[in-house]
């Protein structure tokens, strides 16, 4: 089984680190671009997600991504200290709205559970633990 | 990601080349933004050189769609690579963009 974890700070501009170190990832991986990008996605809602949401001083935290490879088992979990969230409880959006009544965002969770196969969500020691899993066609 | 905006027949077509990302998407935005306070109201982009998106990015066609529409503008996209189409069609963006497979499709439209 492969494995990396990435460590970054509840800051937007951090969003590039993950990326660059998915893309690299990818690489060494030998993932599609395809489904990295799908894979970016999802980190990317969810990242953004908790630094948006999840804060409530203006204190830094780390947020840490790891990644793995098991097989064709793709796996990212998700775990940071921000306010308990269980994004698996929120309304799924509806992607068949008219333009007029979308709204710009909250495509987030709907990407996770059209992209992933697996999601789990748990709250152990004041962390949230965020898991989700896809088997890859091209690894 | 570079942006290129040519005017084709009459038409402003934007290009969009590489990675419209998180770092990225805020150029589109204020592009895309600039030239429809500019006034203009028909837009097509050019996707074909663009190969990778994000959701802030899917965010700022959504944008832009929406002020376009408000005016009874017209925005076309095309040559989106099939990656980046099958993200569309998860998003559920196909029914509400115009999208061409060409440029020379998109200025017949």
């Amino acid at each position: 089984m492969l494995t990396k974890t990435i460590a970054i700070t509840n800051e937007m501009s951090q969003l590039d680190v993950v990326a660059n170190a998915l893309e690299l990832l990818a690489d060494e991986w030998n993932l599609m671009m395809e489904e990295t990008m799908k894979l970016n996605l999802v980190i990317e809602e969810v990242v953004t997600n908790i630094i948006n949401y999840g804060y409530h001083d203006h204190e830094a935290h780390t947020i840490n991504i790891r990644l793995s490879l098991d097989g064709n088992l793709f796996t990212m979990q998700i775990i940071d200290d921000a306010i308990e969230f269980n994004p698996l409880l929120q309304a799924k959006p509806d992607i068949n709205l008219s333009l007029e009544d979308r709204k710009i965002g909250g495509l987030g969770i709907h990407f996770m559970r059209t992209i992933m196969d697996h999601l789990e969500y748990s709250h152990e020691d004041g962390k949230n633990i965020l898991t989700l899993s896809k088997k890859l066609a091209g690894a | 990601m570079h942006l290129q905006i040519n005017e084709v027949a009459g038409n402003k077509v934007v290009a969009i080349e590489g990675r419209l990302d998180t770092t990225t998407y805020a150029d589109l935005e204020k592009t895309l933004t600039n030239l429809f306070d500019e006034g203009c109201h028909n837009m097509i982009l050019d996707c074909s050189a663009m190969d990778y998106v994000s959701s802030s990015g899917l965010r700022v066609f959504l944008m832009i769609l929406k002020k376009i529409k408000s005016v009874g503008g017209s925005l076309v996209l095309c040559g989106l690579q099939p990656a980046i189409y099958n993200v569309f069609e998860i998003s559920g963006f196909l029914s509400i963009f115009s999208i061409r497979d060409s440029l020379d499709q998109a200025l017949n439209k």
